[in-house]
């Protein structure tokens, strides 16, 4: 615990994400389910009711082809830091902001089901469990020992891996490091992602490769006119990438007015 | 077919059977059997959605066609809805016991007993609709203040239980139960509360309405749903308060009619109709006003200062900007105005038409509220989805119907909903004997 | 003092009353809470000790170096070795879940071994002289590849079958020395070669990437041709023409491009060398194009195999598929445990003798060969099989890594390699210490083992030492030789393609073949779709309306030989006159040989 005349340095955990390196594989929504031991899909699960932390979109242009041109945008949770739209809708304060890091956390246990916070989010970054979690038979034993399962009927999310940042703090305790320092670590998706297109680390250490490549130009948020402040930065070179990220809806160019790209 | 026989018609006295004996005094209802007949079809209907309520508690909301994006679906529309039907309740007791308007006594009991059914069923839905309802009492004990949905959960519970005390003086009265004494004091005491119960009822009612409305307004990732407003309390929260008020009377009106129909019988005097309607009108009126300043000003600062042009909401089929239109003036304002003009409002037909039609435009209101709001994408890739109840939500959304309308007629047959029925009918035997 | 029944109501109102103002009934009501909180039925994970493991992927050539996270001796997630010279610490997707496959419902712990054995001696016994018996190998160049080269020469007819290729066995692909590389539909950043390599590599070399559709390569090429479906032959001649200063003729037409597009492609090959191009289905008229922009010896360069001891080199060649006479197979022995490129069964199945051949499958689940065979045996699969991995296709030096067992495999699984030899009458059980041993005693190259990241001179180990360090995740990589051979690529005749004219659609697979992956996958094909999976087609939605079908309907796939359930998405970027599909087994059965297919309403 922290002592009372301690000053905590508060971290700002937050990514950058490449854009133009991504190339959509896919290892970071895998990797964040194996993290997190999120289950295999129910056979009845489709893209509108599956739990997948992270989720690669497949983006275009909006032109016809052969003028079509694609991107991959990977969306988790924002960690919003202004006014963060789930935590205050949330009836039984089963999501909070964690002061000291800026991650936003979900806490199952104490979740209603209401989903009132999946209303909430404008980055559909929520997932609830419609249903009983479960493994293949023996698959259970793979499980992550750091991270409880869910049950089915509550709301889960991104929290940055948690459990990992736990372990760090342990680590850093365990090395005699002073508690009131933020410590590094890395999320599953950000350390599994094999072109390194996600770089993770604290948005309030200037020297740091996300806050400098969040600051250099080409660095863009998704939805940032909404104000929520997300600590989710992406980059693109490409304008019609930045603009999608805050475009009006149908994109312009889209294919036809109303028709929206179907790769979602 | 039913026949009225008159006071001097010296028939034989009926076996007296329980269903007889529970009846109030002076009034006719049907025989047992065709009562049967008629509650039978309704409990069927309970039983299977009571059967589709449980496989959706037991499997889970899979058995839904719910999703991560429709988070919300049929039942918080129709919650939504049934809870500003009942409004009637809250808003008819304020007009009685703190506006003493005397002419409503005709329609409190009724409206009670609409009011519990629709607040009862919407909690049951509710209990369904959550994932862990086993941890509904969560919100009691870890409340967070900031949620509109705290504030509503609060409350509905209240004011559910507001409603229950309201229920039981209508229930003591029954010929049966009053020859309890102790329940005859009991009542008598409970009647000294019905000042107080009207109050507390009619501030829980404005707070919950108004949540309920807040709940889509505060929705800052929403632009759609998300409105300016004053203090904590965004616009919806007032315009929730208004509409609900306004269609409670109207609802009031619109079941008392199609219970005499149902029954073929004079229940209340035609006055009381007219003044329903007149003030169902009234409050539309405003409301529609209110709701036009609020579309504007959503239309032309809140949603484009976020960077939403609001003609893009309307630009995904099938909801074009015929529900704006459908919602405000073919649901709004025209059933205000008839219910305002007094040539038109003296027709039955043009009275019941207008309540209905504003009933409609509510229901319609909660739907765009709930079914729009999710259904729009907000980042530029996102997709635009489209959602269908499945059979086990409506099911289950059909067992609250069937509950109203069986507490509803049960209330009917045994207790003195409509107090003015006995002078009606033995004024109308003394009109045809004359 | 006489206490009343109405003091005993005292005393227990009040306690009650005052026990309110005492922490523990709130406390009570909120450790309630905990009943809630729990739930039956959700797994707890189990807890101990936490170790790293290493060993080295095999469900692909490229073997990615692992490092699997354990708890006791059981892997719970796996990664990248970060300092690992070739495979530069990425994994891909298929790779990272790979922990999960033992446990895969799709797996057979069980088959008809004694049956087989049986059923394969009296085929034998009654082989005419001109039938023969066969092993296909998916992955060539292993130890258990040698294995049953040792076996078949045990028979006058033993025949080793391999999937045809032209780059990855003796011809490897140097990208690290590309400037240029002219992908036709090659997957090269979506699990072609090893990934991490490529990707180290990808800084160096401007892509083109001629494609019909927009695959995730073309998405990060630097340029993307959209080529019309079948035409990479046709862009390949008329890159060839312009290389040869002649006219174009009509090929710009064919594939769709303009001219200037051609031109312009044809003189970055030509003029920003070295340059390299690559073929998804290896086509020699395209390969051809490597002479004439001067790759060979450069970005395509010999490669030595890793050493094998002396005693092994009685043993057939590789024969390719085509090369078999047809109807001449009559025992067929199909090594899945190692996967590698699909061969669609109807190419197999035609090789086989009408009457009574005898097809065993060795394979951990029934999805691939399996469904066609008579006999599935159950092999061990990834992380349980110890198996080596060869070089993958981008590797200029030869290799020796081993995929150990993280866990025990179920005790019923075949080694199909002992099988073989055990058919053959050989001894095949030490074969991948004899190998070790025998690369041991060259004394070149380098070991460069996983857990202390460290690379040593191979005549620097002990052989113990190199055996140990392989079984606890190491890596032999080959000395490059000094001077560079000119390579001679070999080209055959173009593959005759079989075309059906009542088939409106061309198909483009438009997903990188990939087994049986993990079930957490469905996260990629089902609960996103960001891959496209096997059961499903793309269609543009004006094809689709044509067609009768619907996004998100049922549809059937319709090719020469046969047809499948899938579910159709529609794609506005998509280009007309195309169904895309997802390269599987199912899938290259049914349009593997012919590249159309229709699309109906189910």
């Amino acid at each position: 615990m922290i002592g009372p005349n301690k000053q905590i340095r508060a971290a700002r955990y937050g990514m950058t994400i490449d854009v133009d390196r991504c190339t959509g594989c896919g290892a970071c929504m895998v990797a964040c389910a194996v993290e997190n031991n999120v289950p295999p899909a129910h056979a009845g699960a489709t893209d509108r009711n599956g739990i997948t932390w992270i989720r690669v979109y497949k983006i275009d242009n909006g032109l016809p082809y052969p003028e079509t041109r694609s991107a991959f945008i990977p969306v988790m949770c924002q960690h919003c830091g202004n006014e963060t739209p789930c935590v205050h809708v949330c009836p039984q304060q089963a999501v909070d902001v964690d002061p000291a890091t800026g991650v936003v956390g979900e806490m199952p246990q104490r979740c209603l089901g209401c989903r009132y916070c999946m209303a909430a989010c404008p980055y559909h970054a929520r997932y609830f469990n419609w249903w009983d979690p479960a493994w293949p038979k023996g698959m259970e034993k793979t499980l992550n020992p750091d991270v409880t399962p869910r049950m089915r009927g509550v709301v889960e999310k991104c929290n940055f891996c948690h459990g990992r940042w736990h372990a760090a703090k342990q680590q850093a305790a365990a090395e005699g490091k002073p508690d009131t320092e933020p410590v590094q670590y890395l999320p599953a998706c950000a350390e599994a992602c094999p072109i390194k297109a996600i770089q993770f680390g604290d948005l309030n250490d200037p020297a740091g490769a996300p806050a400098r490549a969040a600051q250099s130009g080409g660095s863009f948020r998704l939805l940032e006119k909404l104000h929520t402040d997300p600590k989710i930065y992406y980059r693109s070179k490409r304008d019609w990438v930045r603009a999608s990220a805050n475009a009006p809806h149908p994109f312009a160019g889209q294919h036809e007015a109303g028709k929206e790209n179907h790769r979602g | 077919m039913r026949r009225i026989p008159s006071p001097g018609s010296t028939k034989p006295e009926r076996r007296t059977t329980v269903d007889r004996q529970l009846i109030p005094r002076g009034v006719k209802r049907c025989s047992t059997g065709k009562f049967l007949l008629w509650i039978l079809p309704w409990a069927a209907l309970l039983a299977f959605g009571l059967y589709s309520a449980g496989l959706c508690l037991v499997k889970g909301l899979n058995q839904t066609n719910m999703d991560n994006r429709f988070a919300f679906g049929l039942w918080i529309f129709l919650d939504l809805t049934v809870i500003a039907l009942g409004a009637g309740a809250f808003f008819t007791g304020f007009l009685l016991y703190i506006l003493k308007l005397k002419e409503l006594r005709a329609v409190i009991n009724s409206a009670v007993v609409i009011g519990l059914v629709c607040y009862t069923g919407a909690v049951c839905v509710l209990a369904v609709d959550v994932g862990q309802p086993l941890r509904a009492w969560f919100t009691f004990w870890y409340p967070n203040v900031h949620s509109m949905l705290t504030e509503v959960t609060f409350c509905i519970s209240c004011y559910l239980t507001v409603l229950a005390i309201e229920y039981v003086p209508i229930v003591l009265k029954n010929r049966k139960l009053r020859q309890v004494p102790s329940f005859l004091v009991f009542e008598f005491e409970l009647h000294k509360l019905v000042y107080v119960l009207a109050g507390v009822g009619t501030f829980l009612s404005f707070f919950h309405q108004g949540s309920l409305g807040g709940l889509y307004g505060v929705l800052r990732g929403r632009p759609f749903a998300f409105r300016e407003g004053f203090a904590v309390w965004p616009s919806t929260f007032f315009l929730f308060i208004l509409s609900a008020a306004a269609v409670g009377p109207s609802f009031i009106l619109l079941t008392t009619w199609l219970v005499e129909k149902i029954s073929r019988k004079n229940l209340v005097r035609p006055e009381v109709f007219g003044l329903l309607g007149r003030i169902s009108g009234l409050l539309l009126a405003v409301y529609v006003l209110a709701k036009t300043v609020d579309t504007l000003i959503w239309i032309n600062r809140t949603s484009p200062e976020i960077g939403f042009p609001a003609a893009q909401y309307y630009s995904w089929q099938p909801f074009g900007t015929w529900i704006l239109f459908a919602e405000i003036v073919l649901f709004g304002l025209v059933p205000a105005l008839i219910l305002l003009a007094p040539q038109l409002r003296a027709r039955t037909g043009w009275l019941v038409a207008a309540a209905a039609m504003a009933c409609a435009g509510v229901a319609l209101n909660r739907f765009v509220m709930t079914v729009q709001t999710l259904a729009l994408p907000t980042l530029s890739f996102d997709r635009y989805l489209s959602y269908f109840p499945s059979w086990q939500e409506t099911g289950t959304f059909l067992a609250v119907v069937a509950f109203g309308v069986l507490v509803y007629s049960f209330s009917f047959r045994y207790f003195q909903l409509f107090p003015s029925e006995r002078e009606l009918k033995f004024g109308a035997a003394a009109v045809r004997e004359r | 003092m006489t206490s009343t029944r109405r003091d005993l109501f005292k005393l227990a109102g009040g306690a009650a009353v005052g026990a309110l103002f005492t922490p523990a009934p709130w406390r009570l009501v909120t450790d309630t809470a905990l009943w809630s909180e729990t739930w039956p039925g959700v797994p707890r994970p189990a807890r101990g000790e936490i170790r790293a493991k290493y060993t080295n992927c095999s469900l692909c050539p490229a073997g990615c170096a692992v490092r699997a996270r354990c708890v006791g001796e059981q892997p719970v997630a796996l990664m990248g070795v970060l300092e690992h010279p070739f495979t530069h610490g990425a994994l891909c997707p298929f790779g990272l879940a790979g922990h999960h496959l033992p446990y895969h419902p799709a797996r057979i712990a069980q088959g008809p071994v004694k049956q087989a054995a049986a059923a394969i001696a009296s085929a034998l016994a009654r082989c005419a002289a001109n039938e023969r018996i066969a092993v296909l190998d998916l992955r060539p160049g292993r130890t258990a590849s040698w294995t049953y080269r040792r076996a078949l020469a045990q028979w006058k007819n033993g025949t080793y079958l391999t999937p045809p290729r032209t780059l990855g066995g003796n011809l490897a692909v140097n990208l690290a020395a590309a400037k240029t590389v002219l992908s036709f539909g090659t997957p090269l950043l979506d699990g072609w070669g090893t990934p991490g390599n490529v990707i180290a590599a990808r800084e160096g070399f401007r892509l083109i990437q001629a494609e019909t559709v927009e695959s995730r390569t073309a998405v990060m090429a630097d340029q993307w041709l959209p080529i019309r479906p079948g035409s990479e032959p046709a862009l390949a001649r008329a890159i060839a023409n312009v290389l040869g200063n002649q006219p174009l003729h009509d090929a710009a037409l064919e594939t769709g491009l303009t001219e200037a597009q051609i031109v312009a492609a044809a003189r970055e090959l030509a003029d920003n060398g070295p340059a390299l191009v690559l073929d998804a289905r290896e086509r020699p008229e395209i390969l051809a194009l490597n002479q004439l922009v001067g790759s060979l010896g450069h970005t395509i360069v010999m490669r030595r195999e890793a050493p094998v001891p002396a005693e092994w080199k009685n043993a057939v060649a590789a024969t390719e598929l085509s090369a078999v006479p047809d109807g001449s197979v009559r025992v067929l022995l199909i090594d899945e445990s190692a996967p590698g490129p699909y061969l669609p069964w109807s190419a197999v199945e035609k090789k086989l003798v009408a009457e009574n051949p005898v097809v065993v499958a060795f394979a951990w689940s029934g999805e691939g060969y399996g469904r066609h065979a008579q006999f599935v045996l159950p092999t061990a699969v990834y992380p349980e099989m110890v198996d080596d991995i060869p070089a993958a296709v981008d590797s200029p030096a030869a290799m020796f890594r081993l995929s150990a067992a993280l866990v025990p495999p179920p005790a019923d699984v075949v080694n199909p390699a002992e099988f073989v030899a055990a058919l053959a009458q050989i001894s095949a059980t030490n074969t991948l210490r004899e190998r070790a041993d025998a690369i041991h005693k060259s004394g070149r190259g380098t070991l460069f083992t996983y857990a202390d990241a460290k690379s040593t001179a191979l005549k620097d180990v002990k052989a113990d030492g190199f055996w140990k360090a392989l079984n606890e995740g190491g890596c032999w990589m080959d000395a490059v030789p000094e001077r560079q051979e000119i390579p001679k690529l070999a080209f055959g005749p173009p593959a005759a393609t079989l075309t059906a004219d009542n088939l409106p659609l061309a198909v483009v697979m438009a997903e990188a073949p990939a087994g049986l992956g993990s079930p957490i996958l469905s996260k990629m094909y089902q609960e996103s779709n960001l891959r496209l999976a096997e059961d499903r087609v793309v269609l543009h939605p004006t094809v689709a309306r044509e067609c009768g079908v619907e996004d998100g309907g049922r549809a059937i796939l319709e090719a020469g030989c046969g047809r499948l359930d899938v579910l159709v998405c529609e794609d506005p970027g998509s280009p007309q006159g195309v169904v895309q599909v997802a390269a599987g087994p199912r899938t290259l059965d049914l349009c593997g040989s012919s590249p159309r297919a229709k699309v109906v309403r189910a």
